[in-house]
């Protein structure tokens, strides 16, 4: 997290899963604040949470450094929050609040952190492709050794989009990776019904490397993601790292989900990303860790940051206006 | 049936095959000139006053509105030029116009609803040079007054009226120009009448000196405690707070009082919407705040508007009394003059020295009568002879 | 002053900004070995190399998207869409990205960036290569649109536009590249925002961009014969336009007629002639008239596309019509 000395330091792999657990409780106490803000409509607009899908955004930023870039989805607080957004502001955020990092003029579709590289999360199903396409030209161009993450669901696969940008990112063998967040779902209908191929097919189509991992073993990605990047950042142009996940809430808040089969809403609780880190740990040898002390430090910060955006002023329209244009200019 | 040319359904448009004769404007033996409205025609995509090209007196309508009938079948008969004539003049005789589907632009001039078709430029030359545009002809199609038309006028002698004083004539502001608008309706629509009467306010200005001394806030005047006397008299009389409306009487807040400022750019009357909250310090701040907010031009809406009673003080001139008009948003405004002077008879009938101000009040007869009137300003009257009960802020629950 | 055609007053433009800063690179189909499709790159994959001369494939959606992660992580890149009628297959990057950035993440950054492409018709290019959608981009807060009209602006205005901190569609017209003109030597930046006045008249003003400034020109040549002194304003920038210029000269001439080569309904004379029947009641002495390509698709056959194309005459019955 935003303590990116942890990943230097040479600790041992208990100590370092821990610390991924610690980030992991970190990404999902903040996502179920947010649930139960939103069911007492504290929080404007709609979210969708990526509760069950933690590890892929924690995974993945144990590989990435401050200057790596990465480009987000609807379903984006993991990745914002994973890669160093502050959660006062984007707590702020989401509560429309001009304290939010984006001055609540984006809310919880558009939380980003230019400070931290999170070029925003997006709208548009497939667009942060592009965007992060873009960002990896430019660290190319200019020289950086930096590399540039697009997050994407299984759904937006269907995106043309999705292919233009792995032909251009093959073609100009970008430092990009593409992470694929694989849950099963584009809104309320199984991928399975939307799609005729499978991505490691499409990848190889594109001839760029593709890894599959399990999206809910957070050591699982983060060793992943520390080898595919390690490779894009010596120039060997982009891979795809895909991360087979479980979306437990609906598709948005207050979506029912009448539409998934109770079993299968049954089985998640097996692969909860918090309990596979705790086997992880008790295979280290590690039986006592303490979970609910963690949780309680990590509802600390969390209490801290609401209220702290609670506190916060409703934003300008006058400044809104007036930061449509970089001079200022009034539209 | 009288002879006559026929005049026919037109073709308005390249689909159009035939028309409803909505309305007629006229009838057998109008005289008609050109541009006046003969019928109207709706399709079905729209209603088009069909207008005389030619002189005539309208002889027979053939058709009744209502009906439809084909395009160019006869609808009535006049004594203008016949359809398709040879006759330079009425070549157009038939239809405006017969552009493919488009819709026929505003025709307007000579109308018959009397308004007059000119251009914005030349209204606004003629509203600058004070010109009835009624009596310009206008040159542009179907005799829209143009500019130029207007400054013809202009430029011609003028009549041997005007003194030949050298005059300047000042554009006037914005707000001068709302306010001259507005008070002018307020005389012509509501029937002002006016009591008077004198407040004793001795003892209120010992008062106002003590409060004065040990304050550090906006100094209060004698006009906090007129506007404290007014909220009290609301309070007494919750009625008063109302104003005639189109709709019908419209009560208002009772707490609310305006206030009318002299200001740079003209009289403002910002509204003390919670005066009748308010013990004297705080109205003697919230007044303070809103007379520079109307001197700085930052007033917004939510100053103005809301109050049924104005005040006007003219106390800081040595005038006696002020007889305001009230606005035409409220139903009455109190006029102060300044504080003088005089000597009364006491219980004895010896003289005593009294500190007075006349006030008047004036009121709008169609919701007010004399008596009520009279009853609410005795109420503000009694307020300012007992100052010390508007130190305190007034209790909500005594209504 | 030297004698340029637009098409080298935009590859000197490019070539200029390219020295000037390290950040500019171009980006578009044929951009690079082919020079571009219309040659407006020539020999700049030379000059710069394939780091900053970026041939893509047949990717605009792709593209324009990178284009705004780009200027998101310090580039400042030129994408060319060969047809402005390919536009619209960049509209998310444009309308939801571009657009939206700096706004929506609170003014965090900006997205620098340019979208060259050209539009217009005359050159029987039929429906799909011809059409002139600028309004579509004037449309969206946070786009800026500029439409030169000679090679002295097109320089100008191209030089602003990539040194401009927001997304810029900067709209070219086929038929104006082989067009000479005169350009001061150094050439200089044209401010954004910033009409020019063509030529001074006191009876009707017609504001025009892009080609339909020439067919205005020559309007306003006939309508001298005829003792009608007509001013020609050439808007040069369409988000923002300057709003200034057309009133005052509004208030000068009272008239007022807009042509442009984009379909009449709903384009940006609809803008103009609506501000200024706001804005310039008071001034008019006259209708606001427009002229613009009728409502339909761009035709191939050249008699009717001659047709289609705001004429000459057509300015002249606007102007005979307001003056009526
Ligand atoms: C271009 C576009 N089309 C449709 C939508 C509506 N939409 C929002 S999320 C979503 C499903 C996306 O599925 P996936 O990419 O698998 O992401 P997940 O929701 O599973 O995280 C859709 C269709 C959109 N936001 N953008
Ligand atoms: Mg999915």
């Amino acid at each position: 997290m935003r303590d990116r000395e942890l990943t230097e330091r040479r600790l041992d792999e208990a100590a370092e899963i821990t610390a991924l657990l610690r980030d992991l409780l970190i990404v999902r106490r903040a996502e179920e604040r947010l649930s139960a803000m939103f069911a007492d409509g504290e929080v404007p607009g709609f979210i969708h949470l990526s509760i069950g899908q933690e590890a892929v955004s924690v995974g993945v930023m144990r590989a990435l450094r401050v200057e790596d870039t990465l480009a987000s989805t609807h379903r984006g607080h993991g990745h914002a929050i994973a890669k160093g957004m502050p959660l006062e502001g984007f707590f702020s955020e989401l509560l429309a609040k001009n304290e939010g990092l984006c001055r609540g003029r984006g809310g919880s579709m558009h939380v980003a952190d230019m400070s931290v590289g999170m070029l925003g999360a997006n709208g548009i199903v497939g667009a942060g492709l592009s965007i992060a396409l873009g960002s990896a030209l430019a660290h190319k161009t200019l020289g950086r050794n930096a590399v540039a993450v697009a997050f994407f669901g299984d759904g937006a696969l269907a995106e043309g989009l999705v292919h233009e940008c792995m032909n251009l990112a093959a073609l100009w063998k970008l430092p990009l990776l593409f992470v694929c967040e694989n849950n099963g779902w584009g809104e309320f209908r199984p991928t399975s019904q939307q799609l005729a191929f499978a991505l490691g097919d499409l990848a190889s189509a594109y001839r760029i490397p593709h890894r599959i991992v399990d999206g809910n073993d957070v050591v699982a990605v983060a060793e992943a993601a520390e080898a595919v990047v390690r490779s894009i950042r010596k120039g060997e142009g982009p891979a795809v790292l895909e991360c087979m996940t479980v979306r437990v809430r609906g598709h948005f808040e207050g979506d029912a989900q009448k539409y998934r089969d109770q079993a299968e809403l049954d089985a998640m609780t097996e692969r909860d990303p918090i309990r596979v880190v705790c086997e992880r740990l008790a295979a280290c040898g590690v039986n006592d860790t303490d979970l609910d002390g963690l949780t309680r430090e990590v509802d600390a910060v969390i209490e801290a940051a609401v209220a702290a955006a609670r506190r916060g002023t409703d934003p300008d329209p006058v400044a809104a206006r007036h930061d449509v244009y970089t001079d200022g200019a009034a539209a | 049936m009288s002879g006559g040319n026929p005049l026919l359904m037109p073709k308005l448009g390249l689909t159009m095959t035939e028309g409803l004769l909505a309305e007629w404007r006229v009838s057998p033996g109008t005289t008609v000139r050109p541009g006046d409205v003969l019928f109207v025609v709706e399709t079905e995509k729209i209603a088009t006053e069909i207008e005389a090209t030619a002189e005539g007196r309208i002889e027979t309508l053939l058709v009744e509105s209502g009906k439809t009938v084909p395009v160019g079948s006869p609808v009535a008969l006049w004594t203008g030029p016949p359809p398709g004539g040879d006759a330079t003049e009425s070549a157009a005789a038939t239809a405006p116009e017969p552009a493919p589907d488009v819709v026929p632009e505003s025709r307007a001039a000579g109308r018959p609803d009397g308004r007059t078709v000119a251009t914005p430029l030349a209204r606004r030359i003629a509203r600058q040079s004070g010109i009835d545009l009624s009596t310009v002809r206008g040159s542009g199609p179907r005799g829209r007054i143009k500019a130029a038309d207007v400054e013809a006028v202009q430029t011609s002698p003028a009549p041997a009226v005007r003194a030949s004083v050298p005059t300047s004539v000042r554009q006037p502001t914005n707000v001068e120009r709302i306010v001259a608008d507005r008070l002018s309706l307020s005389k012509r629509t509501i029937p002002h009448f006016y009591v008077l009467a004198d407040a004793d306010v001795t003892e209120l200005e010992h008062v106002r000196a003590e409060l004065n001394a040990d304050r550090t806030g906006t100094r209060i005047t004698v006009n906090h405690f007129i506007i404290a006397a007014t909220a009290a008299a609301l309070r007494a009389y919750p009625d008063f707070a109302c104003r005639w409306t189109d709709a019908g009487i419209e009560s208002l807040p009772v707490g609310a009082v305006g206030i009318a400022v002299d200001t740079p750019r003209g009289l403002m009357v910002p509204v003390l919407a919670d005066a009748g909250a308010r013990g004297i310090e705080s109205i003697a701040d919230a007044a303070g705040d809103l007379v520079t907010r109307a001197r700085e031009g930052r007033l917004t809406p939510d100053h103005m508007g809301g109050a049924a009673v104005s005040i006007s003080n003219v106390g800081m001139t040595g005038a006696s009394m002020l007889v305001p008009i009230v606005d035409p948003d409220q139903s009455a405004i109190l006029g102060a003059g300044a504080i003088r002077s005089v000597f009364r008879p006491d219980a004895e009938g010896r003289p005593v020295l009294r500190r007075e101000v006349g006030l008047v009040l004036s009121c709008d007869h169609r919701v007010f009568d004399g008596m009520r009137a009279a009853r609410f300003l005795d109420a503000v009257v009694s307020a300012l002879n007992h100052p010390v009960r508007s130190i305190r802020t007034p209790d909500p629950g005594r209504g | 002053m030297t004698e340029i055609r637009y098409l080298k007053a935009v590859n000197t433009a490019l070539s200029d900004a390219m020295d000037a800063d390290p950040s500019v690179v171009l980006m578009g189909e044929d951009v690079g070995e082919a020079g571009g499709p219309f040659g407006a790159s020539r020999g700049l994959l030379e000059r710069f190399g394939p780091s900053r001369v970026l041939d893509g494939p047949i990717s605009e959606a792709a593209l324009a998207g990178a284009a705004v992660g780009a200027a998101m992580s310090g580039l400042r890149p030129v994408v060319e869409i060969m047809f402005m009628d390919f536009t619209t297959l960049v509209m998310d990057a444009m309308v939801n990205q571009a657009a939206k950035v700096r706004f929506m993440f609170g003014g965090q950054t900006s997205v620098p960036m340019v979208l060259r492409t050209p539009h217009g018709g005359g050159l029987g290019a039929g429906p799909q290569h011809s059409q002139c959608l600028e309004a579509w981009f004037a449309h969206v807060p946070g786009l800026k649109v500029v439409c030169p009209s000679d090679p002295a602006s097109a320089y100008g205005l191209l030089r602003a536009a990539i040194a401009d901190p927001d997304p810029v569609v900067f709209v070219e017209n086929k038929a104006l590249y082989a067009m000479k003109g005169e350009i001061a030597d150094p050439p200089a930046p044209f401010a954004i925002g910033r009409a020019a006045i063509r030529r001074s008249g006191t009876d009707v003003t017609i504001v025009a961009y892009g080609a339909a400034v020439h067919t205005a020109g020559t309007a306003a040549d006939r309508l001298a014969e005829r003792g009608v002194s007509a001013e020609v304003v050439d808007l040069l920038s369409l988000q923002p336009w300057d709003e200034a210029t057309v009133l005052a000269s509004l208030s000068r001439t009272h008239r007022l007629v807009i042509v442009h080569e984009a379909v009449e309904a709903f384009g940006v004379g609809a803008e103009i002639a609506a501000r200024m029947a706001q804005v310039g009641f008071d001034e008019l002495d006259g209708p606001i008239m427009r002229v613009g390509a009728p409502f339909m698709p761009v035709p191939f056959s050249k008699g009717l596309e001659a047709a289609y194309m705001p004429s000459v005459d057509a300015v002249l019955q606007a102007v005979d019509k307001t003056l009526e």
